[in-house]
């Protein structure tokens, strides 16, 4: 499964107003992608779904690019297959 | 003032089309679509009809707001561009928000119960809590517009669409703001809302969806739940004069009181309801009032102590003033009655036409006013009111009257 592409289907889906075109790794999710904390919450819920995987919130907290949420993920799931 | 204002209800997605459709005596009363109700005693509502907030909001304030808040930020927008009124920085503070509503984000709670049920607490959406309280609708309308005075809600249950109006009147007749922005809005069809509504006895068993809403016939056994919103602009006088606003007609008086007696059935004299339209009408000749917006529910308690009530302040003269009730087609759009009920005694007042009361076949011989059945008619009205009651016992009474200019 592509993290990043996930990651960009799950920021659309809290604001279903971005255009997708902005979702790039540097994106800032505040201030580029109107992406607050409630939506974030909702963002980790629905990538814990789909990778199987459980976010703390320590993680979740130093998280502000779009390049963030996908490392979270990539490092989770190496600790995983590891 | 009353110088705009926005509607969504079973019968129109704005106040004309819904204005056309009651004067017409077309009911929006129908079998659910929202939901299966297979294992329901009760399968009928008046459903808003085809509305995609979407159509009226950005896809994410749609996907953020309960059905209830998505009605009350259409209706909203429609009666502040309606008003001509322009939220900047210079009014900023001078204008308020009000918008009440009598179960707030139902369904939103019921759904995320079910996930906290099947998939534990970390599955519970983190916008349950802004999507379940009520204040959301005043709150989302503060941020649309950008208007920063005071913005909240308030709940008297099916009597909350009037209570807000009353509450508006007097924060602006005591010169706390200049402007409010006031409604109601519900969206009670979900499965909870209705399954409590039935075990409470409130609702029409009527198999035929469109007969079933019959205010003071014989054969009402219920009321229909509806849905929607409606959202008034309310301001004082030099300040609609002094931005050259089109005043439509005026807020003349309120009046509340409580029943202090059961939290689902009215007093059977009607006593306290009596005296809230006594207060209404206390600064203005009762003998000017020309309609009642009755709250005519179509319960068997409601219809008979509503219509004590208004022979108690009105006598003789009772007989005299046509008293419908819009129940009868847009079955109870509960926090949002008042306000949509209120919007129609201001075009009464305007146009000059009474809505009927439709499906009153056969009057209950306790209900014997004049209820303009089945048929609208002209009438030429200075000052309407509009009577709501709630559970809980709550009496409020709203007068509306013809602005003249001074």
């Amino acid at each position: 499964m592509n993290v990043f592409e996930e990651v960009k289907k799950a920021l659309c889906k809290a604001n279903p107003g971005l255009e997708e075109s902005k979702v790039v790794s540097n994106a800032l999710l505040k201030d580029d992608l109107d992406i607050d904390s409630l939506d974030m919450v909702e963002i980790a819920m629905s990538l814990e779904d789909i990778f199987n995987i459980t976010l703390s919130e320590d993680e979740m907290e130093n998280i502000t690019t779009v390049g963030d949420v996908v490392s979270v993920i990539d490092a989770r799931l190496k600790v995983k297959s590891g | 003032m009353v110088t705009g204002y926005g509607a969504v209800t079973p019968l129109g997605l704005n106040v004309e089309d819904t204005w056309r459709n009651l004067i017409a005596g077309v009911s929006g009363v129908g079998y659910i679509s929202l939901f299966d109700t297979t294992d329901f005693k009760v399968r009928i509502a008046a459903e808003v009809k085809d509305f995609d907030p979407v159509a009226y909001l950005d896809p994410t304030t749609a996907r953020r707001n309960d059905r209830f808040a998505q009605f009350a930020l259409t209706a909203g927008l429609q009666a502040i561009e309606a008003a001509g009124l322009k939220v900047d920085d210079a009014n900023r503070y001078d204008v308020g928000v009000l918008i009440g509503s009598g179960v707030g984000g139902l369904d939103s709670l019921a759904q995320q119960l079910d996930i906290l049920k099947t998939r534990g607490p970390t599955r519970v959406s983190p916008f349950l809590v802004p999507m379940m309280i009520a204040d959301s609708a005043a709150s989302q309308v503060s941020i649309k517009m950008g208007i920063m005075g005071p913005n909240f809600g308030l709940i008297s249950a099916c009597a909350t669409g009037t209570d807000v109006l009353g509450v508006a009147y007097k924060m602006i007749k005591w010169g706390e703001v200049k402007a409010m922005v006031v409604g109601g809005a519900d969206a009670a069809v979900t499965p909870v809302g209705l399954a409590g509504f039935a075990q409470a006895g409130a609702l029409s068993r009527n198999s035929e969806p469109q007969k079933a809403s019959r205010p003071f016939d014989m054969e009402r056994d219920g009321f229909v739940v509806g849905e929607g919103a409606a959202v008034l602009v309310l301001e004082n006088l030099n300040y609609a004069v002094s931005r050259g606003a089109n005043i439509i007609a005026e807020v003349v008086g309120y009046g509340a009181t409580s029943d202090a007696f059961h939290i689902t059935q009215p007093l059977e004299n009607g006593e306290a309801a009596a005296k809230a339209i006594e207060l209404a009408l206390a600064d203005v000749e009762r003998n000017e009032v020309g309609y009642i917006n009755a709250h005519g529910t179509s319960t068997p308690l409601n219809d008979v102590s509503e219509t004590r009530a208004i022979k108690k302040i009105f006598g003789d003269k009772a007989y005299e003033i046509p008293t419908s009730s819009i129940k009868s087609m847009l079955g109870h759009m509960m926090g949002a009655a008042g306000a949509i009920e209120a919007v129609v005694c201001c075009k009464v007042i305007s146009e000059g036409v009474i809505p009927p009361t439709v499906n009153l076949e056969h009057p209950d011989l306790e209900c014997d006013l004049d209820y303009v059945p089945n048929v609208a008619r002209a009438g030429d009205v200075r000052i309407a009111i509009s009577n709501s009651f709630g559970f809980g016992g709550h009496n409020s009474v709203i007068a509306i009257g013809r602005y003249d200019g001074q």
